[in-house]
């Protein structure tokens, strides 16, 4: 979709900013072969090149809010992500998690030489020049001048800034001088569209420590050169028409231009990470820090969870714990669990710092409402791994909550950096026995108000009782949201029954030992999963007709009371038929 | 690279704004641009209003006035504009908010005022505010026989829902888009919550990237004088051009492909169904293209 | 007490009103309806403003209706701490003044490029549009060294002045005129830095900008 301007060499890579332009909490208005672009600085110091338009409905994001983690665009608040642009919360449907598909355009980006540099291409090799590196480089005041790329490098030629400097070489948009005795200068011009261009100067080899050419005094001498150039080509080149190449935009993808939500992905493992740091974050808490091999990683979304294949065999999820922006990796907490069934105890005692592990993308079936006045999160052990994401996300956002956490005794509360992070909105419970922990709890959900919401995660008998507790103190099942680590009942397999895949055209039979989930798959439909034990909600699938027999945790009384919605993977059928959206 | 004229006939056989009457000098002649062409009026409490190509020709014009503004066309209208049943009420106080130019296209602005999503963002603490960002499922309509886009139980928390309340409410809206280029709003009237207020913009389009937008209202308002009614309704205005303006691209792409709906989205889903469905070409992109 | 005579969606009262609001001064406010009713050009109020101009200000016995007025004795008058008109400093008083007369050549060109675009006033917008050009690309310099220079402000002090309250508003505004900024980096970064001075109060038409950094937490 890029065009390269007639006349123009063909270097794919330009410079689109200083990276002195690209400073903290602002956003960097650019322009490249007729396309705008915002250029943004994360506070982790990651630049980031985008098209400069939300992809809702095409509003500027160099008009957006840069809140060091995300940017927010002005006109729906709509957060797009620090690296990879992805939506990562829709204020006008707080109870959804946006599509992993939502993503506004990036560019590739290098931050050398003093410049931000990028391509419009896509996998075009880095072709940056590559800018003499002796001394220290010292970057110009940019100058734009109206007239096209080929005039502005015709006037640079005779560049007259200084006697000392001689044209060395030319090529692909950019000139280098040698300096007789002082700094040499490559200078760059940036094609911005067909009649603007930006001339982007590097010093090299300054003499810091010469006490008679100050930076200050280079930096002006150079800029009154490049005005002059700049008041002589716009004279002789006469007024343009401005370039009225209108970029053509991207489509976006098919499942994004329709109404409905895009399906999930099934239960693959398409990331590679490497364990880049594990740590002991409290007692039987091990933390991982998990880095992409190549590229990015797709965010995280508060309350979102990966499934990690473990070497052993063994499929885990595991909440993720990052906060807003903080992109680079996912860290996760795992808890040893006495019991267990070779996913802790793997990741416990065998897997190590370096070594890589496969991982699905995140997926968020406990999505984080930010439309609540006041929020509640209460969490009993390592259930504190996703409310702590949730946490550290209305922390940033400025909005009200608190954060319950109970455990054994103080060294068994995990991640103490990113609670004392949080300050005064952790409530930590320790050493209470069922009997405590019940009276605590009814103190803690007594002020039930509208406006408010509550978020429970923790082991199953404490999610019980909490639940209980909120009926009792008057909370509207809707605003109670729970996830349980797994599904602790006893699942009955032994029932038969006909199941009826209504948008697939297809009928299939669920023997007794058989899931709907494997039949459906065996019948050749692809059907997202994760934990595979009805506590997750990723197989969700709709109920058109037929009365299920649930067996999972993840829905709570109201839903499954309307029938509306089954757990595929648990799941079955008290009629000899259910009819599914599927 | 100038645009075109208008050659789009479903554009040209529109009625089309010009002025608000109370803003025209009578017996006196004016000037504005209309779809790219220069075009004279007049207005006078005994002859009506005129309206005439400029040029040699001073080629007459069709004319109305309706709801305190002179219309006119550039093709073959239909006989009548759309109807504002409510304007003609004795008790209410109608008046044209202000007539302001802003570079986009009619379409965008329509959206615009079609939506409710944004007024948390734009119009902070006075038609909405955070964390109340929540659209709520509301219903969408088009009406074969009005020939009407009709978006209705549409609510949104307002902290400051009009000149005359002080208070945050739910307030509920109606949306009607009965021209292309005019939509109307009702909503909950501060005084007599079983009536609404009305407010509708009609947008003239000088050309396909540059409209005069001309805002009526029609209000049951005891409370407040004219001016700070309007300077309300002006400064909300004022908050939603600066987005207009750096909405890209300027005319309003009609692939369901170029820009990414939410259900919030649904009357401008339908906005955008409904303009594809006329074959309106002007101030547009059409699919396809 | 003090009163502004107040239109919305003018410049030159934004600038007033900025002025009253980091001095933190309490006001009561005069709607003016500058359009449509054009009530500047009524008769009661062009006794308080002979040339018809907004805003007006009134503290006590005195009346004032220019704006970089009104910003000098607001703060010659109430500013305590003696940062936002440094009247000992003859430098800072010399640039002060200097750049509350570009505040007056940008709403000449810039802000009458404005009017010309939303209201229709009759100007050369050609013309307008290159002089406010000129003046950004002067803006856009002097702020560019003054980064260099470790300057965050208009004026050679660690702290903002009137300038910088009389220079924002028809720079933030220039685009509803037709003026973009995208050539203009270091004023796109001041127009950011004064959104963030203590007290600042936003306008219909500005968007908001959002906080400072704050330390990465890791």
């Amino acid at each position: 979709m890029t065009r390269t301007q007639p006349g123009l060499p063909g270097r794919a890579w330009h410079p689109v900013a200083s990276s002195a332009d690209v400073v903290l909490r602002h956003v960097f208005q650019g322009r490249l072969l007729g396309r705008e672009l915002a250029v943004w600085r994360a506070d982790d110091g990651y630049v980031n090149v985008w098209e400069n338009r939300c992809l809702h409905r095409g509003v500027r994001l160099s008009i957006a809010v840069n809140d060091g983690r995300e940017l927010k665009c002005q006109y729906h608040g709509w957060r797009y992500s620090n690296r990879t642009a992805e939506c990562t919360y829709i204020p006008a449907h707080p109870a959804d998690a946006p599509a992993r598909t939502i993503c506004n355009r990036t560019f590739p980006v290098v931050e050398r030489h003093g410049l931000v540099w990028t391509t419009l291409e896509h996998d075009r090799p880095e072709d940056l020049p590559v800018l003499p590196e002796r001394g220290s480089q010292l970057p110009l005041r940019a100058v734009t001048v109206a007239a096209p790329a080929a005039d502005v490098v015709g006037a640079l030629r005779s560049y007259d800034a200084d006697d000392d400097l001689r044209l060395a070489s030319e090529s692909d948009l950019l000139l280098r001088f040698d300096g007789a005795s002082g700094p040499g200068l490559t200078l760059l011009v940036q094609p911005s569209d067909a009649t603007t261009c930006v001339v982007r100067g590097v010093l090299h080899g300054v003499d810091e420590a010469d006490p008679d050419v100050s930076r200050l005094t280079l930096l002006r001498l150079h800029n009154r050169a490049l005005n002059r150039l700049r008041a002589r080509v716009e004279s002789e080149v006469g007024p343009l028409e401005p370039g009225n190449d209108e970029p053509e935009l991207e489509l976006v993808p098919e499942e994004l231009a329709e109404l409905p939500p895009a399906t999930r992905p099934g239960r693959s493992a398409s990331l590679r990470v490497r364990v880049e740091r594990k740590w002991s974050a409290g007692v039987d808490v091990a933390g991982f820090a998990l880095a992409p091999l190549t590229g990015h990683l797709p965010v995280a979304q508060p309350g979102a969870h990966v499934d990690v294949h473990l070497p052993n065999g063994c499929v885990r999820q595991y909440s993720v714990v990052n906060a807003p922006g903080e992109d680079d990796r996912y860290v996760l907490g795992v808890k040893r669990e006495p019991e267990s069934r070779g996913g802790s105890a793997c990741l416990h005692d065998t897997v190590r710092e370096g070594d890589v592990l496969a991982l699905s993308e995140p997926r968020n079936n406990f999505p984080l409402r930010r439309d609540a006045e006041h929020t509640l999160l209460v969490a009993g052990g390592i259930g504190v791994t996703p409310l702590l994401a949730m946490a550290q996300t209305l922390a940033h956002h400025g909005l009200d909550h608190e954060l319950h956490y109970f455990a054994q005794t103080e060294d068994h509360l995990a991640f103490h950096d990113r609670l004392a992070a949080l300050g005064d909105s952790v409530r930590r419970h320790c050493g209470l026995d069922v009997a405590a922990t019940t009276a605590r709890l009814r103190e803690i959900l007594a002020g039930h108000a509208p406006g408010r919401q509550v978020y429970l995660c923790g082991p199953g008998p404490m999610i019980e009782a909490a639940r209980e507790i909120a009926a009792e103190c008057g909370w509207p099942v809707e605003k109670v949201h729970f996830e349980y680590f797994q599904n602790g009942q006893e699942i009955d397999k032994d029932s038969s029954f006909e199941v009826d895949l209504a948008r697939s055209c297809l009928t299939v039979q669920v023997p007794p030992g058989q899931t709907i989930l494997e039949a459906v798959r065996e019948a050749g439909v692809t059907m997202p999963s994760s934990c595979e034990q009805g506590a997750c909600g990723t197989c969700i699938a709709r109920v058109i007709e037929g009365e299920p027999v649930h067996q999972d945790v993840y829905l709570n009384e109201a839903e499954k009371a309307s029938g509306e919605a089954i757990m595929t993977c648990v799941s079955r059928s008290a009629s000899p038929r259910l009819v599914l959206d599927l | 690279m100038p645009t075109p004229p208008c050659t789009d006939p479903v554009v040209l056989n529109l009625w089309h704004p010009l002025s608000a009457v109370a803003e025209t000098a009578a017996g006196q002649d004016h000037t504005t641009t209309l779809l790219e062409e220069q075009i004279g009026y007049a207005w006078s409490p005994d002859a009506g209003a005129r309206a005439w190509r400029t040029g040699a020709t001073q080629h007459q014009l069709p004319t109305l006035v309706r709801y305190g503004y002179i219309w006119t066309s550039l093709g073959t209208p239909p006989k009548d504009l759309f109807s504002i049943p409510e304007y003609d009420e004795p008790d209410r106080r109608n008046m044209n908010a202000s007539t302001i130019g802003v570079h986009v296209s009619a379409p965008r602005a329509i959206e615009n005022f079609l939506d409710m999503a944004h007024f948390p963002f734009v119009h902070t603490d006075v038609l909405g505010s955070e964390p109340h960002t929540e659209v709520v499922e509301y219903d969408v309509d088009v009406s074969a026989e009005r020939d009407e886009v009709l978006a209705t139980r549409c609510r949104m928390f307002q902290p400051k829902a009009s000149a005359s309340s002080s208070a945050g409410a739910e307030v509920e809206y109606v949306y009607r888009v009965p021209h292309p280029y005019c939509s109307i709003l009702y909503k909950t009237s501060g005084d007599d919550p079983g009536r609404k207020d009305v407010i509708a913009v009609f947008l003239q389009p000088v050309d396909q990237e540059h409209v005069r937008a001309h805002l009526l209202l029609s209000v049951l308002d005891d409370a407040h004088e004219d001016k700070e009614i309007r300077n309300f309704q002006q400064s909300i205005f004022g908050q939603d051009k600066p987005i207009l303006e750096n909405q890209f691209p300027k005319r309003l792409p009609l692939d369901p492909r170029s820009e990414t709906p939410i259900r919030a989205d649904k009357s401008a889903v339908a906005y955008r169904r409904w303009l594809s469905g006329k074959g309106i070409t002007y101030g547009v992109i059409p699919a396809g293209r | 007490m003090i009163t502004l005579f107040d239109y919305e969606l003018s410049s030159d009262c934004y600038q007033a009103r900025l002025a009253l609001a980091v001095l933190g001064l309490h006001y009561s406010r005069v709607d003016v309806e500058f359009y449509p009713g054009r009530e500047h050009e009524t008769e009661w109020f062009t006794e308080l403003s002979p040339l018809q101009q907004l805003p007006v200000l009134r503290d006590e016995h005195t009346t004032l209706y220019d704006a970089q007025a009104i910003l000098v004795y607001l703060a010659a008058r109430h500013d305590a701490t003696g940062t936002w008109l440094p009247r000992r400093d003859p430098v800072l008083v010399g640039e002060v003044t200097q750049w509350l007369g570009l505040s007056r050549a940008l709403a000449s060109s810039a802000g009458a490029a404005r009017l010309h675009e939303s209201l229709g006033h009759v100007t050369d917008v050609t013309a307008a549009r290159a002089r406010a050009h000129t003046l950004l690309r002067t803006l856009d310099e002097h702020l560019w060294f003054g980064e260099q220079e470790g300057r965050s402000w208009l004026c050679a002090a660690d702290h903002p002045t009137i300038a910088d309250l009389a220079v924002f508003p028809d720079v933030a505004l220039s685009e509803e005129g037709g003026v973009s900024r995208i050539d203009y980096p270091a004023v796109r970064r001041w127009t950011d830095r004064v959104k963030r001075i203590d007290g600042f109060v936003p306008r219909s038409g500005l968007f908001p900008g959002g906080s400072a950094a704050a330390p990465w937490p890791r």
